[in-house]
């Protein structure tokens, strides 16, 4: 496998532009332009110096509701990564671009607390394409390791709607949703506010305007919002080392009412979004405890 | 009497400007005493040369005035303060802060050689710039007399030389003065340092004053009212200057008796119904005027002040037998004869006060005036002359000499006489009769039994006589 | 019935470095800091889902927002979430008045074991709305109909806009506290020299401590920060003659080295009756013996803001039966290096201490050579409801290493209170 080495975060913006090309027809047809592969290309790109800036760390937890502590939340690692996911996805042999890519699922293994005074290498990877009920997917997968110790792991499974395999359908278990905890109230520049303090600025975020191109009747939260919001509501519970493991279910229209639930038990946590008044089903994940690496 | 019209313009905004930029004397509007008011209006720091003897004395009188009061780190005066109940913050020139004082009290009396009078330099150099406009400087010292070293002595009479130039620079309407403080008298300071400190003694600079021992304060004593249950005698009390004194003397709360000549009888009726004071209509170089006052303080008199003057202005060369004796007879030998009916006639108890008017002119000379300036040095004669007597029946004779001060008959002056008589002192402006009332009302009052045989001048510190 | 009255024990304590003024922590909340403070504490005494009996925090500087403060920190703590939390403000003597707030519930039986503390943010400041503009908002709100609205918006003016910015600054003199203790300073006659010294000991003695080690138990790391950002030992009088004073005018003595810097920071200290720590193998630092605050009236007696720790002591000592010079450690906080010389000042002169305090004798004076032994807020900083946690905290430490002795804290606060207590280690008196 190919690596390169990027001397620091690619600037998003270009990149989106990028992403956003092949939906013009024919533009894929340009060597620059995403959507040429077949498959995803077989590069692993590397940031090996990510710092951390406290302002921009209390920008994010400020908008996901984290304590500003000295360690860092796992999300924060994402946003991080992040740069890397569209990098990757800006590549021409990618086979489509990142714009109309659905983010289905997130899984992060935070392995020891990080100090925002680390230095991080971090690298991503993208999984080969493999088939979904309704179009493919394929796996982002990002690494963060302090010195020789891999401290942060990090997997985003992205849709790309087309045809698909109904077979493989999910059956979501029918289980008791966990008990409500807490009601949020999301107003409608949340999407631009943690689009600045994320750096993912994807267009279907940030207005209603700008979200109806791409299939949305108004702008949605940012997935990896609400996965953060919900860690940090989950603050106090969550142990020193833990896999969280999220499943992004139907967007969340700005602005929304929407509740929270968790239900703590010994084998971990499972939590849930929900509308608060339809109980739309947006988010379902569950916290696992893992050993814990010595920092 | 309000200022004169110059004091006037120059403290107005423009007057000012133009006083300035023309090089004209700049007086300030002094601060004068209004009943009610505190001693000092503003912080007072108190300074001393090491192993004096008046801490104790000022840190009192000062508490006791109720004075915002500072001191030097010196440990005695922390100690004496404490001891006092004087509630005194700490003044180290070292420190810096915006301090700002209304006094500046000294007690020298710890310099027993020349070669420690540059502890006036030490507490005067970094405070003198600190004093406030109508601010006020005290010196206490020992009277040089009252030394038994001669180094003493030395370092103690260099002190005048001291207040007086100090005087002179100073500025601002602010007044230097000293005081000698007799061993024995510490605990009769209380009345002069009151007065000095206060606005009372508004035209009064760069004088001495003695205090010796004498009749001790009375435990009682209401310092706003320091002559109540006394009475006292003015003469020429109808207008000009006696007035302001019998004003001032009820003020204190004496029971005021005016007496004036039968002319001027509807002026003293005036003064003394709106007093609530008795009027006499006496000539008092008449033959039978000591008789009749005599008779007429049946029950005493505690305040005799000897104000009635008059002046009969000529150069030697054209002044007839007739213009001098009747002012002599008026200013002088009438006071002599007064004087002596009533102690005589045992009409002035102990603790009584005489108080005589001299002038300028008895100490400097003033040209036409031989007549004048004669009986008012014998005013002064008269003081040292009898104060020692006096002192054995518990009275006490001082005097006053006021220099220009704003009456009707100053006013009459021609302009080329009055206007350098009117700035050639530290004031660069007259004094009002209030001053010289003032002045008389320190001696007057029952606190002052440690003041016997003093002049003291009411001059703004005229620089004629100096 | 009287109730017994227990010994109450210092555990330990933790902070932040504190960090200047819109330094590393500028975007950092005062809950923010406070839990990061909390953390360390709970890791270091392992109080993960211990439910405390209470735990006790306040901010000078608080956001509306911040309602319960503290509460609010301890759910998002590792504490159990059933642990009661209450905000205190009393300006800068917040830290050591929490402490004797636990410490009494303590010694009552009322609770067995708390935390005390106390965070600032001089960066992270509460902007209020301007007091006009506030009140057209108000009315508006009053107002049912649009139409009424709407008129009511003819009353905005753009002066309107300008924030209401918390001034460091006595609501009823008008002046800020440094300019207060420039008349105190002036009033004491403390000079500039006096206090530079004063600093560079300070500075000095606090890099020292770091630098033996005496502060990694007492500190976890926050936001790149390590140490204290104001700390810079090595200084000359020389260095510090060529500020210019920023308090009392040109020729005041006060300047930014010898005042302490606005100041970002958090600190937090564990206490407990004996047997609740023994039954968790805990340690027992240092055992608060005794407390005082007092207020002097600053406005109509005009005495010196800042004063108020000279009258608290003297109360104290007398209740404890000993004397100033029964101490073997004194903390008297650094506001202004002039404040804790104007306190010893007044200590000694006996004008202040028949006058003010009503004694026969000075107080006396103490060895300054015992004095803020590792060094005081001019050199750690001072964010101003944090100092109390930090002095507690190191003067427990300092005389459980002592094996015996006894310490004293003094900390003057705005509005013209000051706060004072008595440590004694665990080892003994003496």
């Amino acid at each position: 496998m190919a690596t390169r080495e990027l001397s620091g975060p690619p600037s998003i913006l270009p990149l989106y532009a990028k992403a956003a090309l092949p939906m013009i027809p024919g533009a894929s047809l340009l060597p620059f332009v995403p959507g040429s592969g077949k498959d995803v290309p077989e590069l692993e790109l590397v940031m090996p110096e990510v710092t951390f800036d406290a302002k921009s760390l209390a920008a994010y937890n400020r908008v996901c509701g984290f304590t500003l502590r000295d360690a860092v939340p796992s999300t924060y690692i994402h946003v991080l990564a992040f740069p890397l996911h569209m990098a990757l996805m800006g590549e021409p042999n990618f086979p489509f671009g990142a714009v109309g890519l659905v983010h289905v699922n997130n899984t992060i293994t935070q392995h020891r607390p990080v100090s925002m005074s680390e230095t991080l290498s971090i690298k991503v990877t993208a999984s080969k394409l493999r088939p979904h009920a309704k179009g493919k997917q394929f796996d982002m997968v990002a690494q963060a390791k302090a010195g020789r110790t891999i401290v942060w792991e990090g997997v985003s499974t992205y849709l790309r709607l087309g045809k698909g395999d109904p077979s493989l359908k999910v059956q979501h278990e029918k289980v008791e949703d966990p008990p409500v905890s807490a009601t949020w109230r999301l107003e409608g520049g949340l999407g631009r506010r943690y689009a600045g303090a994320s750096g993912d600025r994807n267009p279907i975020h940030l207005y209603d305007l700008t979200a109806k191109p791409l299939g949305f009747n108004k702008a949605i939260i940012h997935g990896m919002w609400t996965k953060a919001r919900c860690l940090a509501a989950l603050e106090s519970v969550l142990p020193d080392a833990y896999k969280v493991d999220v499943q992004f279910r139907k967007p969340i229209p700005l602005p929304s009412k929407v509740t929270f639930g968790e239900e703590i038990s010994k084998d971990g946590i499972r939590f849930a979004v929900r509308n608060a008044r339809k109980g739309t089903p947006h988010l379902d994940g569950t916290v696992v405890q893992v050993a814990a690496k010595k920092r | 009497m309000s200022q004169d019209l110059y004091t006037q313009i120059v403290n107005s905004p423009p007057g000012g400007f133009i006083a300035k930029r023309v090089g004209l004397p700049q007086p300030t509007t002094l601060d004068r005493y209004r009943p009610g008011q505190p001693v000092v209006t503003g912080q007072v720091l108190i300074g001393a040369a090491p192993s004096g003897r008046l801490a104790g004395a000022i840190a009192s009188t000062l508490a006791d005035a109720q004075a915002d009061v500072a001191t030097t780190l010196a440990p005695e005066l922390r100690t004496a303060s404490a001891d006092a109940g004087l509630d005194a913050s700490v003044f180290n020139p070292e420190a810096g802060g915006d301090r700002r004082f209304k006094g500046l009290v000294f007690d020298a009396t710890g310099i027993k050689d020349s070669t420690e009078l540059v502890e006036l330099q030490k507490f005067f150099h970094p405070s003198v710039r600190k004093v406030q406009s109508s601010g006020r400087v005290v010196v206490l010292g020992t009277p040089p007399e009252a030394t038994k070293d001669p180094r003493e002595h030395t370092a103690q009479r260099a002190l005048e030389g001291f207040t007086r130039s100090l005087g002179k620079e100073i500025g601002k309407g602010s007044t230097v003065q000293l005081v000698y403080v007799a061993p024995g008298a510490e605990n009769l300071i209380g009345s002069t340092l009151r007065f000095f400190l206060s606005p009372k003694s508004a035209y009064v600079s760069g004088q001495v004053a003695r205090v010796t021992p004498g009749e001790p304060v009375p435990t009682d004593i209401d310092w706003e009212r320091p002559l109540a249950g006394k009475t006292a005698l003015v003469t020429g009390a109808s207008r000009g200057i006696g007035e302001a004194i019998i004003e001032t003397l009820a003020r204190d709360g004496a029971s005021v008796v005016g007496l004036d000549v039968p002319q001027l009888a509807e002026d003293l009726n005036a003064v003394t119904s709106r007093l609530d004071g008795e009027a006499i209509e006496l000539d008092i170089t008449s033959d039978d005027a000591p008789k009749v006052l005599a008779a007429h303080f049946k029950s005493g008199v505690d305040i005799v002040v000897h104000n009635a003057g008059v002046t009969r202005d000529r150069t030697l060369a054209k002044m007839p037998e007739d213009r001098w004796s009747s002012l002599m007879e008026i200013n002088l030998s009438s006071e002599e004869r007064i004087n002596d009916a009533l102690l005589k006639g045992k009409r002035i108890p102990a603790g009584g006060r005489i108080i005589g008017v001299s002038s300028m002119a008895g100490i400097a000379g003033n040209r036409g005036q031989t007549n004048y300036a004669t009986s008012k040095a014998g005013v002064i004669g008269m003081v040292e002359s009898m104060a020692p007597v006096l002192a054995d029946r518990g009275i006490t004779i001082n005097a006053v000499a006021p220099g220009f001060i704003e009456t009707k008959m100053t006013a009459a002056m021609p302009i080329a006489v009055r206007e350098p008589g009117r700035r050639l002192n530290s004031m660069n402006q007259g004094g009002l009769p209030i001053d010289v009332a003032e002045t008389i009302a320190w001696f007057a009052s029952s606190a002052s039994g440690g003041l016997n045989g003093n002049v003291v001048r009411v001059c703004g510190q005229m620089l004629l006589g100096a | 019935m009287t109730p017994t009255v227990r010994r109450v024990a210092v555990v330990g304590g933790n902070r932040i470095p504190f960090a200047r003024s819109n330094g590393p922590y500028a975007h950092a909340s005062n809950s923010d800091m406070l839990a990061a403070a909390l953390d360390g504490l709970i890791e270091r005494y392992n109080l993960q889902g211990e439910t405390l009996g209470e735990v006790v925090a306040g901010a000078v500087l608080k956001h509306p927002r911040d309602r319960d403060l503290t509460r609010e920190v301890v759910l998002g703590s590792k504490l159990a979430p059933e642990t009661p939390a209450y905000d205190v403000q009393q300006a800068c003597g917040t830290g050591l008045e929490t402490t004797i707030a636990v410490a009494n519930k303590i010694a009552l039986g009322q609770i067995d074991a708390g935390i005390a503390g106390g965070v600032d943010t001089t960066s992270d400041a509460p902007l209020a709305l301007n007091d006009d503009l506030r009140e057209v908002l108000l009315d508006a709100n009053r107002i049912p109909d649009t139409a009424g609205r709407l008129k009511l918006l003819t009353r905005l003016r753009p002066g309107m806009i300008k924030p209401a910015i918390p001034a460091n600054q006595e609501p009823r003199t008008g002046l800020s506290m440094g300019e207060h203790c420039a008349i105190m300073a002036s009033e004491w006659g403390i000079t500039r020299e006096a206090q530079d010294e004063l600093t560079i000991r300070s500075h000095n003695a606090l890099a020292a401590a770091y630098d033996k080690g005496f502060q990694d138990d007492l500190l976890t790391p926050y936001l790149g920060l390590e140490r204290d950002q104001n700390l810079r030992p090595g200084s000359t009088p020389e260095k510090l003659a060529k500020l210019k004073p920023v308090f009392g005018g040109p020729e005041g003595t006060m300047t930014a080295a010898n005042s302490t810097p606005l100041s970002d920071g958090a600190s937090v200290v564990l206490l407990a009756s004996e047997e609740w720590a023994k039954a968790r193998n805990l340690p027992i630092l240092a055992y608060i013996t005794e407390a005082q605050t007092a207020a002097i009236d600053h406005v109509h007696k005009r005495e010196g803001l800042l004063m108020a720790p000279a009258y608290a002591m003297p109360t104290m000592l007398d209740r404890a039966g000993i004397t100033l010079q029964d101490f073997d450690v004194y903390e008297i906080h650094e506001a202004f290096a002039a404040q804790v010389l104007c306190t010893l000042a007044a200590w000694e002169d006996p004008v202040f201490c028949k006058e003010r305090l009503g004694r026969s004798a000075p107080l006396g004076s103490i060895d300054t050579e015992k004095l803020n032994i590792n060094g005081g807020s001019l050199a750690a900083g001072h964010p101003f409801a944090a100092t109390g946690g930090r002095i507690v905290a190191g003067l427990a430490k300092e005389l459980s290493e002592r094996g015996s002795g006894r310490g004293v804290i003094s900390i003057c606060a705005a509005a013209g209170q000051g706060v004072v207590a008595i440590l004694e280690s665990a080892g003994g008196a003496k």
